[in-house]
Parts: structure tokens; C-alpha cells; sequence
């Protein structure tokens, strides 16, 4: 598909996702106060698009790092850094006050999205930053492993802080790893996350191309690699970190929307970046709106409707044959 | 002859001095040839000759810059490849690696014209516009018809030529190519060998290595011939591929014949041993 057509394709998928997100809901548009349209309806949506967005564009980066399409952006470990400080912020100071559900937590799975990173940085560093050549191996395999070992590190502490918790504790925890947009009211940072990632990789896309053809190879077209993965993992992370601190860990846009991306021609990173962004976007926007109706009132957590979409799309995806193959 | 195609700037100088490299690359390991010297004009085609880990491979990547040199120095147009910018090289020197990763759908149009806009990068990526020097190149390289297909449904012999249409889209006058004849049949290395042609009259220059001595002597006018046990000859191609010289470094027979006035080598004749 053409790269422009597919972005403004994806841009009017993205408006026509957000404007049903807004109108969709329990209460009816005629009875709809313009309080709840303003303070409950485009926040969520807003916070929705962002975290969405956040994981699509991280997801397709560590695609594109780790030359392999079954990337998703928790392969990091930024991700269970979040849940940790998340939860761990859920067990120590309770239920508490409103004030704290509100920031505490976010600021809690901010504080563990950034020290998984600076581990995966401590571990990492030196092989990422090495001089490029031919005769070895690229860091992409070991980044991975090291990644997925923070991960399931991770995974652990949070199954002693679920063990740990008090009955009253749990649910709010269990939603919480399944991905809720409830009461995530706080959209700007994820937002502001998001900016501050593309704009990091975007000038350069084009070299994301060369590198996942290979290090050495795209070395000699002039990309600076050890700089330029650095700059992925920094813009990944923090959109990671930024995106599950607001609305939990969703699962499968990160892993679904790229790839979705790329079976429908969206190839160049430069195309992919963006059109993943509003196509995360779309779907978190999308499935939450249909999280909260479909039940009403109770509200389902946007995490497992995703996964839901997302698992048997992927298994069709991947038993699909490769587009062109011949015979 | 179709008209020149894909070619950079015309006039370009490779200087290989006293070069030394080492198995891998690390300072401590065997090494792979010492005093290694050649200068690659403008016109003139070198091949790289040797066994199974002489190290080819490493010196294609060593002159391209993505290979860690133990001694001496690798100079294009005069300048220190150490002492270029990275973005200014890759409008002087192409390499096209002996492997290469397709992660990801992409079809042979894609593949084939990833480096050739480089200058505002991630503009490219927006542009999908067709390209005539790519449907030029598509063409030559008998690839039209698989333009819009998978690359990774390709056969190893249609990549290949994928590779190479990637490394001329480049633009650079300087080849360096690592068995850019792997997986052709006898037809398309004829191909390939006419395309390479033209680029060296088009003012350009390559180096390549490869297998097949026939094909060797056909494209060479000169050639490095690696023995894998540290030594390396560089000169004419009647100097260095010499019946003596190749028989010596593969251990195996092989003998030369003029057939309707040029040279093939012929191996494995004789049963009598060649090794000392």
C-alpha cells in the first residue's frame, strides 16, 4: 500500500475511532452532562489513544531492534519494572486515599519502568555500544534474552506481592495487570511520552530500515549503530514505561497492531512508526469502548478484551501464507 | 551493451596498504594474511580467490569499514577510511554482504532500492513513487517480474540478484562484493558478469569475491589470491592466477586450457598429489 495513503487511512480510523470512544457509554447522549463528556469521557479516550498508541510505536520499535516480528514491547522487562513499582506502591500503602490511587500508582510503575531500564542499560551497555563488525554477532539475540530474564524476574516479585496482598488489595491489583483504563484520568503523560519517542526516532527511521538488515550493513550506508540502538531502547522504554504507569499492562498492541501494519504493506519505519501510532491508538480506543458497554454498567478491563481480539487475530496472522509467496 | 546503469560519480581509488587482519578480527587471534598491499582504480575489476575461511569475507568488510584492522591501512580516493564521514562513504563504496536477515514482508522493489536514497532519511519511506533507474535495474537483472513479491519468497539465486541490484542502486563507483555469484545459474552469472562489466567501463571499480575460476578469469583484470595459511598475492590476473599458484592453495589439481582463445581452468584432473 502506499505509505501516505496508509497514514491518512490510519488518521481518519484514528478520528472515527476517538469520536465514537467519547460517544460510546452506559448513559445515553441525550441525558449525557457535558461534566461526564469532559472529565470522565475525553480523558479516558485521550489516556486510551495514548497508552495504545505508546505500546504500538514501542512495539514496532523492538520489532525492528531485534529483527524479529514476535517482539512486543514488554520483551524488555520495562514493562514488568511498571508492574512492580505499581503493585508495590498497591501494597504498601493500601486502598489509601484518592489522592494516591490517583498518582501513586502511576508514579510508582514510572519509578519501576525507569529502574528496569537502567538495569537493561547496566547489563547491556557495553555490548550495545561496541564497534561495529562484520565478524560478530549482532547485541539483538543477547538484548532479547537479557529482556526477557528482567521480565520474568519481574513476574516473579509481582506473584510474591499478589501472595502478599490482602484480599481487598487483589482485585485492584488483578485489574491492574490485566490493563484498566478505569480512572485513568492522567492522559498528558503518556502523551507527552509518546511525543518525546517519536520524535527521538522519527528523524532517523530510515536507518531503522538498514539496521534490520544488519548492523555491519547498515553501518556502511553511514548509521552510527551503537547510537542509534541506544536511542531506540531510550525512546521504547519510555514509552512503555509512560503507557502501562497510565492504563496497566495491555497486552497484544504492541505484539498486533505493527504487524497488522505490515500484512496490510506498510513497510518503511518511517510509514510504520506513525501508522502504528494511531492505529494502537485506534485499538485501545475501539476495544475500550466496547469494555464498557457491552457489560454495562459493569466495565470489563480493556486488557482482556485486547487479548481477546488480539490472540486470535495473531494465530491467523501467522498461519496466514506470506503475502506474495508464489504457488 | 545496454547503456550504463546505477553508476555514481565516475573515478574512484581503493588503497590497500600493508594490510593485516586476524580470524574475527580479535588482535590475539591467528591471522588470516599479513602484508597485504593493492591499489584499485577506476575501470579495473579484482577477485578475491582463496578457501573456505581465508578470509574473503573479512577483507571485503575490513575495506568497507565493518571489519577491525590488526596493521596497516585501507585508503578510498586517497583518505583513511577511519577518517571519512560514515554518510560521505556510502556514496563512494557499495558492500554487498554474503548474508543477509529479511525480518520483515518486503517486496523486491523495496529491498532493492533500500539504500539508494539517503540523504533526507526518513523521508524516503513516505515517497513510494516509482523510480525509473529502479525499473531500469529490475530489468537488467531479469528481476521484473517478482518486482512486487516477498523478497523472502525468493529463491537463493533471485535474492542474490536482489543483493546486487541493492549494492548498484547504491550509486557508489566502488563494488565490494562478497560471492555475489552464490546460488546463479550459469545463465545469470553470465548476467551478473555483464553488469559488472559495464559498471567498470562506466567509470567504476569492483571487487568481488568468488568461487568460480572460469567466471573469475572472465571478470577479472585483476585478482588478490588468499592461500589461508597468511599469505596473500595481489597483482594481474595472469600473475596471480596462475595454474602453480592455484594449485598450491586449494591442494587440489587444476589445470588450465585455451579454448577458443581464452582460459579455463579445469580441476581435479590429475590424480597425482599437489600438497606441499
Amino acid at each position: 500500500m502506499h505509505s501516505r495513503r496508509a497514514l491518512v487511512a490510519a488518521s481518519f480510523v484514528a478520528v472515527a475511532a476517538c469520536a465514537l470512544g467519547v460517544l460510546a457509554g452506559s448513559t445515553g447522549l441525550a441525558s449525557l452532562s457535558s461534566d461526564i463528556f469532559w472529565q470522565i469521557r475525553v480523558p479516558r479516550v485521550l489516556a486510551g489513544f495514548g497508552s495504545g498508541a505508546a505500546l504500538a510505536v514501542s512495539g514496532a520499535l523492538m520489532q525492528l531492534l531485534s529483527r524479529n516480528a514476535l517482539a512486543d514491547p514488554y520483551v524488555l522487562g520495562v514493562a514488568g519494572g511498571a508492574s512492580v513499582g505499581a503493585l508495590g506502591t498497591m501494597l504498601l500503602f493500601g486502598a489509601g486515599s484518592a489522592m494516591l490511587a490517583e498518582w501513586g500508582v502511576a508514579i510508582g510503575a514510572a519509578i519501576g519502568a525507569m529502574l528496569a531500564a537502567t538495569l537493561l542499560f547496566a547489563l547491556m551497555g557495553r555490548r550495545l555500544a561496541g564497534p561495529v563488525s562484520a565478524a560478530q554477532g549482532d547485541a539483538s539475540t543477547s538484548l532479547l534474552l537479557v529482556g526477557i530474564m528482567i521480565g520474568s524476574g519481574c513476574s516473579a516479585v509481582v506473584s510474591l506481592i499478589l501472595t502478599l496482598a490482602s484480599e481487598g488489595q487483589l482485585r485492584g491489583m488483578v485489574f491492574w495487570l490485566l490493563g484498566d483504563l478505569n480512572g485513568a484520568t492522567h492522559w498528558e503523560i503518556v502523551w507527552l511520552a509518546l511525543a518525546a519517542a517519536l520524535a527521538l526516532v522519527l528523524p532517523t527511521a530510515r536507518q531503522l530500515d538498514w539496521l534490520a538488515r544488519g548492523d555491519a550493513w547498515a553501518a556502511t550506508l553511514g548509521v552510527p549503530v551503537a547510537r542509534r540502538r541506544i536511542v531506540v531502547i531510550g525512546a521504547a522504554s519510555i514509552a512503555t514505561g509512560a503507557a502501562v504507569a497510565t492504563a496497566g499492562a495491555i497486552g497484544f498492541v504492541g505484539l498486533v497492531v505493527p504487524h497488522a501494519l505490515r500484512l496490510v504493506g506498510v513497510r518503511s519505519a518511517a510509514a510504520l512508526l506513525p501508522t502504528s501510532a494511531l492505529g494502537g491508538g485506534a485499538f485501545v480506543v475501539l476495544v475500550d469502548a466496547v469494555a464498557r458497554t457491552i457489560v454495562a454498567p459493569m466495565q470489563l478491563p480493556v486488557g482482556v478484551l485486547a487479548a481477546a481480539v488480539g490472540v486470535p487475530t495473531f494465530i491467523v496472522m501467522l498461519l496466514r501464507r506470506p503475502r506474495g509467496s508464489r504457488s | 551493451m545496454s547503456a550504463q546503469i546505477g553508476a555514481g560519480p565516475s573515478g574512484v581509488e581503493l588503497q590497500v596498504i600493508d594490510l593485516r587482519l586476524t580470524a574475527g578480527g580479535a588482535p590475539s587471534s591467528r591471522p588470516l594474511f599479513t602484508a597485504l598491499r593493492c591499489r584499485v582504480a577506476a575501470g579495473e575489476r579484482w577477485v578475491v580467490i582463496g578457501p573456505n575461511g581465508s578470509g574473503k569475507s573479512s577483507l571485503l568488510a575490513a575495506i568497507a569499514g565493518v571489519f577491525p584492522i590488526a596493521a596497516g591501512e585501507v585508503r578510498i580516493d586517497g583518505t583513511p577510511i577511519a577518517d571519512w564521514k560514515a554518510a560521505a562513504l556510502a556514496d563512494r563504496r557499495a558492500w554487498s554482504p554474503q548474508f543477509w536477515s529479511d525480518p520483515f514482508p518486503a517486496t523486491v522493489a523495496e529491498t532493492a532500492t533500500l539504500a539508494r536514497e539517503r540523504g533526507s532519511p526518513w523521508r524516503v519511506g513516505l515517497d513510494d513513487g516509482a523510480d525509473p533507474a529502479v525499473a531500469a535495474m529490475l530489468d537488467r537483472l531479469d528481476l521484473r517480474r517478482f518486482a512486487s513479491l516477498d523478497v523472502r519468497s525468493l529463491s537463493g539465486g533471485e535474492r542474490q540478484r536482489v543483493a546486487i541490484a541493492t549494492a548498484l542502486l547504491q550509486g557508489a563507483p566502488l563494488l565490494l562484493l562478497d560471492e555475489p555469484a552464490s546460488h546463479l545459474d550459469p545463465a545469470h552469472q553470465r548476467l551478473l558478469l555483464e553488469v559488472l562489466l559495464e559498471q567498470a567501463q562506466g567509470g567504476g571499480a569492483v571487487v568481488a569475491s568468488l568461487h568460480d575460476l572460469n567466471l573469475a578469469w572472465d571478470l577479472a583484470s585483476h585478482a588478490i589470491l588468499l592461500d589461508g595459511r597468511g599469505g596473500a598475492v595481489a597483482g594481474s590476473r595472469e600473475a596471480v592466477l596462475t595454474v602453480d599458484r592455484l594449485t598450491a592453495v586449494f591442494g587440489v589439481a587444476i589445470e588450465a586450457v585455451e579454448l577458443r582463445g581464452t582460459r579455463r581452468f579445469v580441476v581435479g584432473l590429475a590424480a597425482a598429489s599437489v600438497h606441499g
